[in-house]
């Protein structure tokens, strides 16, 4: 008879967890003395907005939730991924991963190839980036080459991207020189409240799961405060498991700059939390988590960064709904899980991201919906539930109209004390969403402050 | 595909409909839980209402979402007084209150009043974090 327990947790994406964080204040300062200029991150503009900031970029690499990536991409890599979804060395990697600078920042710096430039952020050093290659990129060449476009990828594609895709913007806006090479962390941010809680990068997530005994964990992709039809499918997709569900429910919020209208992410991780602290899942089960990554809202491209964050963090199954990490119209509504039941040829993909050659361990569990039957009296698995015309669709945007029109979402919708900490941020932001004040002042804050640390006298010129 | 716009019923805009032909057309969703009317609208016009703002959008159910408060009360307003919920109430608003709709959406992008609820449970409840800071 076959094994049908799952005994371990799967192996990290490339098979080794990077991890390129100096804790060390001497070795840190003797890095320092090898790097050849300072230059201060800033954030990725788009009609003055920030869209992006590359240190959520370097977070993310150097506590290794992008193992194996390991720094900003070469060429090659580059090109490797918008041509076929993989890194030059054949793991599969979804999206461009750069360090991009103006060509006056260029000549300002006076760097090279075989440089190390020293990386601050609020105003103290934060990271190296040992310069492997400088090249440059055209922006909006990267940008339609990531996303897809309904010629090259009918088969998921339904209309060209635009300035109303915020991922898009992302990479349109990038600057067109690339500094390319390993980042390395050396001084450790502290994350902020209340952030701080929820970070568990990919070592410190193995070891929690291991010290409780999990082995079959699913990750649940969120960029929302919870309603019940996410919480139906936390529960539901988590019966997958081996020989009982899933030990493990594993809430990965995404963190960084969104979308004008998206809730802000200080509510979207307490409002999951909320979800255990209230007791609707025993908190013994359910760990709220977060990634830094500006949203790309790339559907099944999203969904494939998403595969490479939670293997790296130990998960081994992953639920997919419907309109996964999604924007619009631009994708079909089941892109993600055509992706991962059957492949997207034109994206790289014969077969499902698990069965391709430097794929994954993570296993899909593609969801079709819930929604609110009164027939049925629960929220009903779209599969199951046939009673059409009566049934109730869960929309995020439909939920945001309420709160914006000032309406309670009823209990049927939203946990009461859920909305409670949507109502806590908005008393504190004096607004429940993202607006344009938030974003920008979330933009100074970050969700890091970093100790002080001296430059080494040859930098402060 | 035809698109729709929903506008939720409460009891002060059921006061206002009660007793026309819109009573009757009122949808329960969510188990009773909600009421709203809804219009279906073109793709040609649903789009020209998505272009009015910036934030909005149709949702995978094919709603027009993400539009200002202050575009559904018009939208409303509309509705109870021509007592009709065809695409002439929309067009009505795009050609008579977009003006206004827009001048009070730009207040309510700055600033929405914060609804008077009791949230001391929920505060006493993130005292004890089961997961504590790394």
């Amino acid at each position: 008879m076959p094994e049908v327990r799952i005994k371990t947790l799967p192996p990290p994406h490339g098979g080794k967890l990077v991890e390129r964080v100096v804790r060390d204040p001497q070795m840190a300062r003797k890095l320092m003395e090898k790097c050849s200029a300072v230059y201060d991150i800033k954030p990725t503009l788009f009609k003055g907005n920030p869209v992006r900031n590359v240190y959520r970029e370097i977070m993310s690499v150097c506590y290794g939730f992008f193992s194996p990536v390991e720094g900003s991409m070469t060429k090659a890599d580059l090109e490797s991924v918008l041509e076929r979804r993989r890194l030059a060395s054949g793991w599969v990697f979804p999206y461009p991963i750069v360090f991009d600078i103006s060509e006056e920042d260029f000549k300002k710096l006076g760097v090279g190839a075989g440089d190390w430039l020293l990386l601050r952020l609020k105003g103290e050093p934060f990271a190296i980036l040992e310069i492997e290659e400088v090249y440059e990129i055209v922006p909006g060449d990267v940008a339609v080459r990531t996303f897809g476009t309904p010629e090259k990828n009918p088969e998921v594609v339904k209309v060209p991207f635009d300035q109303k895709h915020t991922g898009y913007n992302i990479y349109c806006s990038l600057n067109p020189i690339v500094l390319a090479g390993k980042y390395t962390i050396i001084n450790e941010p502290k994350l902020r409240p209340p952030f701080d809680r929820f970070w568990y990068p990919p070592k410190r997530s193995r070891e929690e799961f291991e010290k409780r005994g999990w082995t079959t964990v699913i990750a649940h992709q969120t960029r929302n405060v919870p309603h019940t039809g996410h919480e139906a499918l936390m529960k539901n997709a988590a019966y997958i498991g081996d020989v009982k569900p899933c030990d493990g429910i594993v809430v990965n919020a995404i963190v960084g700059a969104k979308r004008i209208g998206d809730f802000p992410d200080e509510a979207i991780v307490e409002g999951h939390e909320m979800v255990h602290l209230a007791g609707y899942i025993k908190p013994e089960r359910h760990l709220v988590s977060f990634t830094l990554w500006d949203m790309r809202y790339g559907n099944p491209i999203e969904s494939l960064i998403h595969a490479v964050i939670r293997q790296n963090m130990g998960i081994s199954f992953h639920m997919f709904g419907r309109d996964h990490a999604a924007l619009g119209e631009y994708y079909d509504i089941f892109a993600t899980q055509i992706l991962w039941s059957k492949g997207i040829p034109s994206f790289g993909f014969e077969e499902p991201p698990y069965m391709v050659d430097g794929g994954f361990y993570i296993r899909p569990q593609n969801i079709e919906e819930f929604w609110f039957c009164p027939k049925c009296k629960e929220f009903a698995y779209s599969a199951n539930c046939s009673h059409k015309g009566i049934y109730s669709r869960y929309s995020g945007s439909f939920i945001r109209g309420l709160i914006n029109e000032g309406v309670m979402p009823p209990p049927e919708i939203y946990r009461p004390e859920v909305y409670k900490v949507v109502v806590k941020w908005w008393q504190k932001f004096g607004y429940p969403f993202n607006n344009e004040k938030y974003l920008k002042e979330r933009e100074e804050r970050l969700e890091v402050d970093l100790p002080h640390m001296e430059l080494p006298a040859h930098l402060k010129k | 595909m035809a698109k729709y716009l929903g506008v939720i019923i409460d009891e002060k805009r059921m006061a206002a409909i009660k007793g026309t032909p819109l009573e009757e057309k009122v949808q329960s969703i969510f188990g009773g839980a909600l009421r709203r009317l809804v219009i279906e609208v073109s793709d040609e016009l649903g789009q020209k209402v998505i272009d009015q703002f910036t934030k909005a959008r149709f949702d995978a159910r094919g709603y027009i979402e993400e539009t200002p408060a202050a575009f559904k009360r018009a939208v409303f307003k509309r509705i109870a007084e021509m007592k009709d919920l065809s695409e002439a109430v929309i067009e009505k608003v795009l050609a008579e209150d977009l003006d206004k709709v827009k001048e009070d959406a730009a207040k309510e992008d700055k600033e929405l009043p914060v609804p008077d609820v009791d949230i001391s449970d929920v505060l006493e409840l993130q005292k004890n974090p089961v997961q504590k800071p790394a």
